[in-house]
């Protein structure tokens, strides 16, 4: 079990990516790094970022940090509370859903995203393969 | 959590009358280039209220492509609509939302149409929507289709704002309805109520809403081919397709429309003639995802078509539409079909359509799908 968010959970979740066929399909095509955003709320009491440099199905990078500029500006920033985040590694949120209802928010092209739907999902997918304590 | 969105919906014989009692100053009313040579438009111009100011924009084509579809926005804007009033089918709906939208905010593009954008929209008009065939639902939905010229794809654009504040559903509009429109809208309909009914994102009303049109749909269909004019026939399969379009736009589509899309755009073939060579094979593919919803809605489905699966039943309905059950029998060549594939199959991977669908699915399901719609063999 790895405590999220942190360094060890971050490696664990680019292992799970990098040998995730579905979403590796589904990427095939995808250049472009995100940011997943942890924002702090009632239960976790600081923000949290993980870089992700996403390459044609592959994770090249991923790194976790509390200060958001240590990273490069991301093409896509995917962003909710603590909360939600828990809830969504718990699969009580589908992620597309829950930008729908404003659970989550997403900042980028919007026309590029909107093609990888699939893509999108089976990475949140893949937060549910790390054994993951809160 | 989630939302049910719908416009409100003026149904029955005599419902287009309901426009005079719309406060429209303005009317920016979109139609296509078949109806402008019909009386309909004239009839939706008549319906106005008294002493308001009519503009027909009416050279929108078949599945037009965004240049087309804008063409006469700088006209629009000078006139000043309070109200933009589609009347024709899903492509002129589509024009309809898509014009609304960038009159409101010229600042944005088409591709900011998603649900994820706050559009702010309704600032200075309106949208009614008055469909002359039945089947796309796009009166009802908050979903678009764009084409884009010499790329070979529609992109899917989706938003909350663009679903128009009210619907008329009018059985003496369709009555004229061409056979072969008839068919394909209807075959359209059929592949909404399926694919909302199986959706991941299913829910209480949608699957309410899909359950009546199975039945409005299916059962009547052939009573309207075989008596085009008959009224009381129309007006069942008409509410039955509005209300498969507040299913689908209330769950969203599935793979039968990501294969359509791809197909349609590429080859030309017109959307409900490209989703009906699908339906029953994307049926049979989620199966065993969700087999209890599909033999219900198959329960719905009348005696004389109904197979023991829903994906049979279906099968058997679109041929006795006379709808084409192959690729082959559609018209497409198969070197044309085979020099295509790898693009068809990418364009499907990047529809919506992927993540609802009933099951999951990748490249190589795809690849099958596309291949088993191609060569089906007519039973």
């Amino acid at each position: 079990m790895v405590k999220f968010p942190s360094e060890e959970w971050v490696k664990e979740y680019m292992a799970k990516l990098n040998s995730n066929a579905v979403y590796e399909d589904a990427a095939k095509n995808w250049e472009g790094a995100m940011t997943f955003v942890v924002h702090k709320d009632a239960a976790f009491d600081r923000d949290a970022f993980i870089y992700l440099d996403l390459y044609h199905g592959k994770c090249r990078d991923a790194r976790f940090s509390l200060t958001e500029s240590d990273f490069p500006v991301p093409e896509y920033k995917y962003s909710g509370p603590y909360t939600n985040w828990r809830r969504l590694i718990n699969k009580e949120i589908d992620p597309i859903q829950g930008l729908l209802t404003g659970k989550f928010k997403l900042q980028g092209s919007m026309m590029k995203v909107m093609r990888f739907t699939k893509a999108a999902k089976e990475m949140v997918n893949t937060t549910a393969m790390v054994q993951t304590e809160f | 959590m989630w939302f049910f969105r719908s416009p409100e919906i003026v149904f029955g014989e005599d419902s287009l009358s309901y426009v005079s009692s719309l406060e429209i100053r303005k009317a920016a009313l979109i139609t296509d280039r078949n109806l402008l040579g019909t009386d309909l438009p004239e009839q939706v111009r008549r319906a106005l209220p008294q002493g308001a100011e009519s503009i027909v924009i009416g050279d929108i084509s078949e599945e037009p492509p965004l240049s087309e579809m804008t063409a006469h926005l700088d006209q629009i804007r000078k006139f000043e609509p309070d109200w933009f009033v589609g009347v024709g089918g899903g492509s002129v709906m589509d024009t309809a939302k898509i014009l609304f939208c960038l009159y409101e905010r010229p600042d944005l593009s088409v591709y900011d149409i998603t649900p994820l954008v706050k559009l702010g929209l309704r600032k200075k008009c309106r949208l009614l929507a008055v469909p002359t065939t039945s089947g796309t639902g796009s009166e009802c939905t908050w979903a678009a289709v764009l084409s884009i010229e010499g790329e070979h794809r529609k992109h899917e654009l989706a938003s909350p704002e663009i679903l128009p504040d009210c619907a008329i559903l009018d059985p003496a509009l369709v009555t004229t309805l061409p056979l072969e429109q008839t068919r394909n809208t209807a075959s359209d309909a059929l592949a909404h109520t399926v694919e909302a009914y199986g959706s991941a994102w299913r829910n209480p009303f949608s699957d309410a809403f899909a359950e009546k049109s199975m039945e409005l749909v299916s059962q009547n269909i052939m009573g309207v081919i075989k008596d085009s004019g008959n009224v009381e026939l129309r007006n069942r399969v008409h509410m039955g397709a509005s209300m498969a379009g507040l299913a689908f736009s209330n769950s969203q589509i599935g793979l039968v429309h990501a294969l359509g899309h791809a197909f349609g755009a590429r080859f030309k073939t017109p959307h409900g003639k490209a989703v009906a060579l699908f339906l029953p094979h994307v049926v049979e593919f989620n199966y065993d995802a969700c087999p209890e919803r599909y033999d219900k809605l198959n329960r719905i489905v009348p005696a004389e078509y109904r197979g023991v699966r829903l994906s049979d039943s279906l099968e058997n309905i679109l041929k006795a539409m006379g709808q084409a059950r192959s690729g082959k029998e559609a018209g497409i060549g198969e070197s044309e079909f085979l020099s295509n594939l790898d693009s068809l199959v990418s364009m499907a991977s990047e529809s919506t359509g992927m993540v609802t669908n009933p099951k999951d699915s990748g490249s190589a399901d795809l690849r099958n799908l596309f291949v088993q719609a191609y060569e089906a063999e007519a039973s």
